[in-house]
């Protein structure tokens, strides 16, 4: 039982994670972002490829750091000059980019798993009484609430952060203020890209192994967490992830062979909730269409 | 107020791309291209006539994106699932009965004994596709811009999930072989010159020129007493049933279907033909269509290795994919309207004689 809920707990920690750095770029600039898989498949990839190399800690300083810069190459390359598309282009835009870069793996990494033990430790086991949990879970337990709490603190009591909130909640009048858009929308994406290599580390722990397409199913569910949690807010989104990534574990545990549906459920709610509440759950009210 | 509009001079300020009126050469132009590819790439040997098929079936999915997509201007990732369920519609109808019950021994009974014709099947998989459509349609279109791409993502992983878990209703995880194949180009070519004469037809149609008002300003056409969801739940059910259409082409041109036929490569790689060729027009579907398989095929022969002379290109795999994803994000950055700027097809003489 106890395990149960700490897996749902560890989970969810991940999604989270994974849904914030999809709704920060989301309230800066309305951009569905589904490239922020091709994001967390890079920060493996830099894990599996200089973690037998180098070690462990300059490996993890060299996929944040190769992370975050390609998130930033994203925003200068791509989305700087789509500044004034329509979020149905955007969206478009940036399944294009998601394409291109899993294929771009796949040209230079291959299309097989690449697969490399980064952090064997990981893996081992604490005794509670008559319960075992990984120490990865408890790891990603901790590393998710430090980097939530890194990231409230970022956003709410830093400037960047405050004007990363006031481009969220109304950009042109944030321009108009003097909140400088490209350094805000570029900080957006390099934050996004951290906590994409956060989770890309977790990840590659749990499978062992990195292929061309392993971040597509952490952001499409990812991506439900932000959009049950409120496209717009950042609580909501980080809410919504761990919502999604917990009730996934608990699924598993309760439906057994109807497990496999899970993903059906799943995305009914999606449409339910977008059906009913088109801005989420908790959603703000800087993105109601106007008219 | 919608039987009369009167015939105003078009605004000098910005043209609106995509049909108007219907003119004759604007139908004509693409139908003449696509026949005369089609023969002359299939006289090439039987490989070339294989590739000008699945290529006509896709054409047939380009199209059923354009008249929703182009005509509404909403995004919709969803289509893939009416093709998925075309497909196996017109799949499981056409399988021996003997291949059923050997290798999908939990299909549901009628499907099991269903046995009937190519053209037949066609039909079926029309009809299912299209009440799929509009019985997903009449809530997904009540969304605008992010959330219906949001919600019509959420529903082609709704189908992928219930088709390859769900074995009474189709192959699940399996292919489903043995699928009769199309004996000639010639019948993918009349279903496509159909296809084109349809979306052409509806797009400037009263409907169609009602739906693109409400494309180019919602708000204003809701004034003149549009209900904008209940045209594009009629734009949603007729792309659905001409989808399912193009799953059920690609299965009878394959032999056999399976489930991630249909998903996420399926739909990028179309829309990303739409986006290229222009959505806003059927010519601009027909010209992203050609020139993103030419491409493709192109470079799918270099990733194999190709020897022209002395030279010999070898590509590494998955140079087709970076191609025409870096295609598909140029074209949105510089030409967001595609390759045709969204217009009909016409002949460059004619319009310079008129001064336009």
């Amino acid at each position: 039982m106890i395990q149960t809920i700490l897996d749902a707990l560890s989970n969810g920690g991940l999604y989270g994670l994974a849904a914030l750095g999809i709704g920060l770029v989301f309230g800066v600039m309305r951009l569905i972002n589904f490239a922020h898989g091709e994001l967390i498949a890079i920060g493996a990839y830099l894990l599996v490829v200089t973690v037998p190399n180098v070690g462990l800690p300059l490996g993890l300083l060299i996929s944040v750091t190769g992370t975050a810069i390609l998130a930033l190459l994203m925003e200068v390359g791509v989305f700087k000059r789509l500044r004034y598309a329509g979020p149905a282009v955007l969206l478009i835009a940036s399944f294009g980019v998601s394409v291109f870069l899993q294929r771009m793996y796949e040209v230079i990494f291959g299309a097989l798993p690449v697969s490399a033990q980064v952090a064997p430790w990981m893996n081992g086991v604490i005794q509670f009484g008559d319960t075992t949990v990984t120490r990865g879970t408890i790891l990603t337990i901790v590393l998710a609430l430090g980097l939530l709490g890194a990231m409230w603190f970022f956003i709410e009591r830093t400037t960047l952060g405050l004007q990363i909130r006031a481009a969220s909640s109304d950009f042109n009048t944030a321009r108009l203020l003097g909140v400088r858009s490209n350094r805000v929308l570029a900080s957006a994406f390099v934050a996004s890209g951290v906590l994409a290599a956060a989770v890309a580390f977790v990840a590659v722990t749990q499978r062992g192994s990195v292929d061309p397409l392993f971040g597509i199913n952490i952001t499409i569910l990812a991506l439900v967490g932000t959009v049950i949690g409120g496209l717009g807010s950042l609580q909501g989104a980080a809410v919504g992830g761990f919502l999604v990534g917990a009730t996934i574990s608990l699924l598993n545990s309760f439906l057994g062979s109807y497990r496999v549906y899970t993903y059906t459920w799943l995305f009914l709610l999606v449409i339910i909730v977008l059906l009913v509440r088109p801005g989420g759950i908790f959603s703000s009210k800087a993105l109601k269409e106007r008219v | 107020m919608a039987g009369h509009i009167p015939e105003l001079t078009p605004l000098r300020s910005r043209a609106v791309p995509g049909v108007t009126r219907l003119r004759l050469v604007e139908l004509a132009g693409p139908i003449a291209v696509v026949v005369v590819l089609t023969y002359v790439v299939s006289s090439l040997g039987a490989a070339s006539s294989y590739l000008v098929q699945g290529t006509l079936a896709v054409l047939v999915m380009v199209l059923a994106l354009q008249v929703f997509i182009g005509n509404s201007g909403v995004l919709s990732f969803g289509q893939a699932a009416f093709a998925m369920v075309g497909g196996f519609a017109s799949g499981l109808a056409t399988a021996p009965v003997r291949i059923k019950e050997n290798l999908l021994k939990d299909l549901w009974e009628p499907l099991k004994v269903l046995e009937m014709g190519i053209w037949p099947s066609l039909i079926l998989a029309v009809v299912v596709g299209m009440v799929v459509a509009f019985v997903t349609g009449v809530f997904l279109m009540r969304l605008n811009g992010l959330a219906a791409g949001i919600a019509t993502f959420a529903l082609l992983m709704v189908a992928d999930n219930v088709f390859f878990n769900w074995k009474a209703i189709g192959p699940g995880p399996q292919v489903l072989p043995q699928v009769p194949k199309f004996s000639f180009v010639d019948e993918s070519l009349i279903l496509v010159i159909i296809v084109i004469v349809i979306v052409y037809l509806v797009g400037t149609s009263k409907r169609g020129r009602l739906l693109r008002a409400t494309r180019e300003d919602g708000l204003a056409a809701r004034a003149l007493g549009t209900s904008v969801w209940r045209l594009r739940v009629l734009f949603f059910t007729i792309s659905g049933g001409i989808a399912a259409l193009s799953g059920a082409m690609y299965a009878h041109h394959a032999g056999a279907v399976s489930v991630r036929d249909f998903y996420l490569g399926f739909t990028f790689t179309t829309l990303a033909m739409l986006v290229i060729g222009g959505a806003g027009s059927v010519w601009g579907a027909v010209v992203g269509t050609v020139v993103v398989a030419a491409i493709g095929e192109v470079l799918l022969r270099m990733e194999q290795g190709l020897t022209i002379g002395d030279i010999s290109i070898v590509l590494p795999n998955g140079a087709r994919g970076v191609a025409i994803a870096a295609a598909l994000v140029a074209m949105l950055i510089w030409r967001q309207r595609g390759l045709t700027g969204g217009k009909e097809f016409s002949l460059p003489q004619l319009r310079k004689r008129r001064g336009r």
